[in-house]
């Protein structure tokens, strides 16, 4: 298995702990990584999507001619892409506009085949949830994890989840199955976390990132698990604000995707990164650590 | 065909906490909903309130929650609407009721459409001739004035869970409209306007208002148009602007995302008290080397590239 | 709105009162499209031609010729308000051929050209920031003791309280009266009101047997498929295969469905036709009949569309009633004769809504302070007081407005005979009463809307009793009113106007002469 790697711009910069641990679970998987270093941001609906689009067609184009699909470890990354991917795929005047104006001049030219892929989706679809399950050597038991997708991993719909692609709906409870988690169930799951709106409108941001994490401490989570390093942003790094704005202790650890893998795979926290948090992950640790040593 | 129609009822007069009531109606097998509560009204209990106009899916009027999602009544055919012989209806979530199924929609629905100000001004009388609009603009203007303010994208939203006062995707997408109207004047007024609080920069962009939409509108795409058109002008809150030019200018330069450059640029250097606010965050991210250092930020290997990209579409934009 | 515009752009200071909120107005509903001769100075000559030769040389074609010659300038005024007419190569405003219609001179918004059309008006509404009450029902005109009106009474919906609206004068712009009849194309608040209202304040209505049948509803629903859809190229196929005439005027279309429906099923079939012209037809028709018309063709027949007949207006839109005027749906202004062109419904509603809007503000301007309505207001209070002392009686609205609409359907609907119309009379006499008789179940507290239900009924009751009285007089066939004992157009006897008004002794009819201007009648047999 092998694929072109976007892993974007927080997994490097505001969330550095997510590359090492997704480069770490990948190796491990057996999931063959080529790292596409001279790609630009996916604009991450704050660049106009007309200098956007010219921006992910490059990418797009650039993973054409290697041959491969994208592997993605953001749901923001991964929709921007997938959103510029879909207009350019369905309006071939499009592709062809933006391949003559912006791509042509560096000799490229995106034809509209490329795939783009999450890693949850990886996991899901190309690697198989039961081999990953074959793969667990420290089955998560005691762990029980709420899921949070991002936005751009579910909506809009008849861009990210087509038809016969279903099971991405639920393809991150049924991945904290195969790790041998319990699933809690919340409403907030496929809601927004608040991180775009952290500047613009903060009371807002913090209430959204206070009603999620505490639904799901409410509803018996040890921790959250996101496949969004931007969610993560939002509901590691804003918690303790939201505490202050909502009146209540949260206190509830949330993992990157891969790093909740990385834990079932037998891998430390200290490789995972997850002393880089900011809420402590010392109660997530305590129930896999036990675990393992049984 | 027998269908059990489970409403909720509610008389803020005699029945202040609402109840539900059950109706047992022999329908005909292509009836809609709202054809079900005309003849429930007719037939059963003329006391039974619930709006709907057009019948047909043209004025927005019968918006409702039928098994718990929002429908519009005239468009769900029961055949499809029944769960095991029942069909459950209530209003909206996030409306304010008046009696059974009808609520409010001038608070949730028209006063924001109003305050987004959405008529284009008209030249002076007696203009003989039409304005030459391109085909391609026309589809584009119907597309967005397709809404009919049914409300189902605001019963998604997100944000307006949390916060009522949030103009909401129905006003935003109809402002779309003279947004991207050639002959509207005053595009640069609009923007600034809908860059107030509560406006467009409220949006999450998380693209429920796209998955309620029964029209296939997109309102979440309608939003980020108009942010489009309000970062190519410039246009914002403060924050916003130095926030949009802070990420644009990070990633002309060097391809990439320089975050801790956006954290301090978006609070603006000159702005103590917002850059003091960062503080805590900052030091505690620093302290678990979480947060990115700045002088850390390297240029991208095709990063000239990337910068070639945005002066072409800054040239052409102008 | 139109009136409520140019009335507001006099300097008048004006209100729209409304059962609904405007936005949820039937107009949304409007599809099609509207006509005007934009290029060339004559081009307004054809389309005054093709009303008239619709209209079977009932209309009136002084009206005509003003109307048809204002449709240019009328759309060029909306295209300036923003409405977005679909655009031909040059970037101008496009135009299609209709049915009926000798030339392409109907103008469109992909197929919601009413729904583009009402939201741009509201637009304009708010820029002028003329008030509107909506969810408020007019209830009756308020009628001075020297005959003339100055003001509506309305039930605010929100609390069930009678609101008195003084006024110089008032537009009536209520619409038609479609739940009268069982398979109708019609808002749910199509209840003849203005009609009603109009009529007991002694106004005339005119052509009332002209009532207008839809050949393309959807089968079984009853749903409106746009006329464009014809007008696209879409063919009506017969039970035999045999394509019917797809191209006439809406009265001969509907009769010859309702015909060959008797032998078995209709279906439109859109092959070659381009769905995306017709976006929102297809999206209806797929969620309530579940087919997608770019492989099958649908099920259709005949039902009731709108009315033709309406409140006898002039040219000014004056109703004859000093102070009232009216527009739109409602109202008769001599422009359909017995059978409306399509593309002209919304064209009407903007013309004579913008004169009637003019005329009523000049005519405010002349009217004194405003009266003491003390006396007036206890009327009409003590009206829907009995209604509310009748109490719960077994009696309901809503089982007599089925009883009447079955019966409009089955004796007054696409084919009419003596017989028939007699007994309707005679029946509608039984449901009148019966309607005296029903009270209200539950409180009449806020948004219930038991007491506008009954007032609803007693309004299409009388509206009824005027169609059953008009179409039974009328003894031959033209354009939509279809007698199958009179089955010949005879001009010698019928080329005028019906005229009923109120007495104390039920309807009373008159008649007057058509005016002929330039399109000699043709074609009778």
């Amino acid at each position: 298995m092998r694929y072109a790697f976007y892993p974007g711009c927080v997994a490097k910069g505001g969330c550095p702990e997510l590359y090492p641990a997704a480069i770490k679970v990948a190796e491990k998987l057996g999931i063959e990584l080529f790292e596409m270093k001279d790609v630009g941001c996916t604009g991450a609906g704050v660049l106009s999507r007309e200098v956007s689009d010219p921006i992910n067609a490059r990418t797009l184009a650039k993973a054409e001619a290697m041959g491969l699909p994208i592997m993605t470890i953001c749901s923001t990354c991964q929709g921007c892409l997938m959103q510029a991917n879909h207009r350019l795929v369905i309006d071939p005047e499009y592709r062809a506009k933006i391949n003559r104006e912006y791509l042509a001049e560096e000799g490229l030219e995106y034809r509209g085949t490329t795939d783009v892929k999450h890693f949850l989706w990886v996991l899901d679809e190309d690697y198989g949830l039961d081999k990953l399950q074959e793969m667990v050597v420290n089955p998560l038991e005691e762990l029980n994890v709420a899921a949070f997708y991002g936005c751009y991993l579910r909506r809009p719909p008849e861009v990210v989840v087509p038809k016969g692609k279903e099971s991405r709906k639920v393809s991150l409870e049924n991945a904290i199955k195969a790790l041998g988690g319990n699933v809690v169930a919340t409403k907030g799951k496929g809601k927004c976390c608040g991180f775009p709106i952290l500047y613009p409108n903060e009371r807002n941001s913090l209430e959204m990132c206070g009603t999620h994490t505490l639904e799901a401490k409410d509803k018996g989570a040890d921790a959250m698990v996101t496949p969004c390093p931007l969610c993560h942003l939002e509901l590691d790094g804003t918690q303790s604000r939201a505490e202050q704005h909502k009146g209540k202790k949260i206190n509830l650890p949330v993992l990157h995707l891969p790093q909740l893998v990385g834990l079932a795979l037998g891998f430390s926290p200290k490789e995972m990164e997850m002393q880089r948090h900011l809420v402590s992950t010392a109660p997530v640790e305590e129930k896999a650590k036990r675990k393992a040593e049984v | 065909m027998q269908v059990n129609l489970n409403v909720r009822r509610y008389d803020p007069v005699s029945n202040g906490n609402g109840s539900r009531q059950t109706y047992s109606v022999e329908v005909e097998e292509q009836s809609t909903v709202l054809d079900v509560l005309i003849q429930v009204r007719d037939e059963q209990d003329a006391t039974l309130s619930f709006r709907g106009s057009c019948r047909t899916g043209f004025c927005g009027d019968c918006t409702m929650r039928v098994n718990g999602k929002a429908k519009w009544a005239c468009r769900m055919p029961v055949s499809k609407a029944q769960v095991d012989g029942e069909i459950t209806l209530d209003p909206p979530r996030l409306v304010k009721g008046l009696k059974d199924l009808v609520y409010d929609q001038e608070e949730f629905l028209f006063d924001k459409y109003a305050a987004t100000k959405p008529w284009i001004e008209p030249s002076p009388p007696g203009p003989t001739e039409e304005h030459i609009v391109s085909q391609e603009k026309i589809k584009e203007l119907q597309e967005a004035s397709s809404c009919t303010l049914c409300g189902m994208c605001d019963e998604g939203c997100t944000v307006l869970i949390i916060d009522k006062s949030f103009l909401g995707p129905a006003a935003l997408t109809r402002a779309f409209k003279p947004v991207a109207d050639p002959r509207d004047k005053v595009i640069e007024r609009r923007l600034s306007e809908l860059s107030e609080k509560r406006g467009m920069w409220d949006c999450v962009h998380c693209f429920e208002a796209t998955e309620h939409c029964p029209k296939g509108i997109d309102p979440t795409d309608r939003i980020l148009s108009l942010r489009d058109e309000a970062i190519k002008r410039g246009i914002g809150t403060p924050r916003v602007v130095r926030h949009n030019d802070s990420f644009a200018k990070s990633i002309k330069s060097s391809g990439w995302l320089d975050e801790a450059r956006l954290a301090i640029e978006s609070e603006g250097l000159t702005n103590i008290g917002g850059l003091m606010h960062l503080v805590p965050t900052a030091a505690k991210a620093m302290a678990h080397r979480k947060a990115p250092l700045p002088y850390l930020h390297k240029k991208r290997p095709g990063s000239k590239h990337i910068k070639r990209i945005f002066e072409k579409w800054e040239k052409d934009s102008k | 709105m139109s009136a409520a515009l140019s009335a507001r752009e006099q300097g008048a200071s004006v209100c729209i009162v409304t059962k609904q909120h405007p936005l949820r107005s039937h107009s949304s509903g409007a599809q099609s499209g509207i006509n005007a001769g934009l290029r060339g100075a004559d081009a307004w000559e054809s389309h005054g031609m093709d009303t008239v030769k619709a209209g079977a040389y009932l209309s009136d074609q002084d009206v005509v010729e003003n109307i048809c010659q204002e449709a240019a300038a009328r759309v060029i005024a909306l295209e300036h308000m923003g409405v977005p007419f679909d655009r031909n190569g040059d970037g101008r405003i496009d135009q299609i051929k209709f049915p009926a219609s000798s030339e392409a001179r109907t103008c469109y918004c992909s197929d919601a050209t009413g729904h583009n059309i009402l939201q741009t008006l509201y637009e304009q509404v708010l820029r002028m920031q003329i008030p509107v009450h909506h969810d408020c029902s007019a209830v009756s005109l308020i009628m001075m003791d020297d005959g003339t009106c100055q003001g509506v009474f309305a039930r605010s919906l929100r609390d069930g309280s009678l609101i008195a609206f003084s006024s110089g004068s008032v537009v009536l712009a209520t619409g038609g009266m479609g739940r009268m009849y069982l398979d109708n194309t019609a808002s749910t608040a199509s209840t003849g009101d203005g009609m009603a209202m109009a009529y007991r304040a002694g106004a005339a209505l005119r052509d009332m047997e002209m009532v207008q049948f839809a050949p393309t509803a959807l089968a079984p629903n009853g749903i409106l498929i746009t006329a464009a859809a014809r007008g696209e190229g879409a063919v009506l196929v017969g039970s035999n295969d045999a394509q019917l005439d797809s191209l006439a005027g809406s009265d001969a279309v509907s009769q010859a469905v309702a015909r060959e429906l008797a032998n078995g099923d209709v279906r439109l079939d859109f092959k070659g036709v381009d769905s995306e012209r017709l976006s929102e037809t297809r999206l209806l028709i797929k969620d309530l009949a579940g087919i997608d018309i770019s492989k099958d063709s649908v099920s259709v027949r005949s039902v009731m569309h709108r009315p033709i007949g309406g409140i006898k207006i002039d040219g000014s839109g004056s109703t004859g009633v000093a102070g009232l005027y009216a527009a739109g749906e409602c109202a008769n202004s001599g422009l359909n004769g017995a059978n409306r062109l399509g593309g002209n419904a919304l064209l009407e509603s903007v013309v004579v809504g913008r004169k009637a809007g003019e005329s009523a503000a000049g005519h405010a301007g002349s009217v004194g302070p405003a009266p003491d309505l003390v006396s007036h207001q206890a009327d009409e209070e003590r009206k829907v007081a009995a209604i509310v002392a009748r109490g719960k009686n077994g009696e309901s609205s809503g089982l007599i407005r089925r009883e009447l609409a079955s019966l409009m359907q089955e004796s007054v609907g696409i084919f009419r005979n003596g017989s028939g119309l007699s007994e309707a009379a005679a029946k509608l006499a039984t449901l009148k009463v019966r309607c005296g008789a029903v009270g209200v179940n539950g409180p009449a507290s806020g948004y219930s809307t038991e007491i506008d239900s009954i007032i609803e009924l007693g309004n299409m009751l009388d509206v009824a009793e005027v169609i059953a009285a008009s179409a039974l007089a009328r003894e031959e066939s033209r354009g939509s009113h279809a007698r199958t004992d009179f089955p010949n157009r005879d001009d010698e006897n019928w080329l005028k106007h019906t005229v009923a008004r109120g007495s104390g002794d039920g309807v009373k009819l008159d008649y007057e002469p058509v005016t002929v201007t330039r399109w000699k009648p043709e074609g009778s047999s």
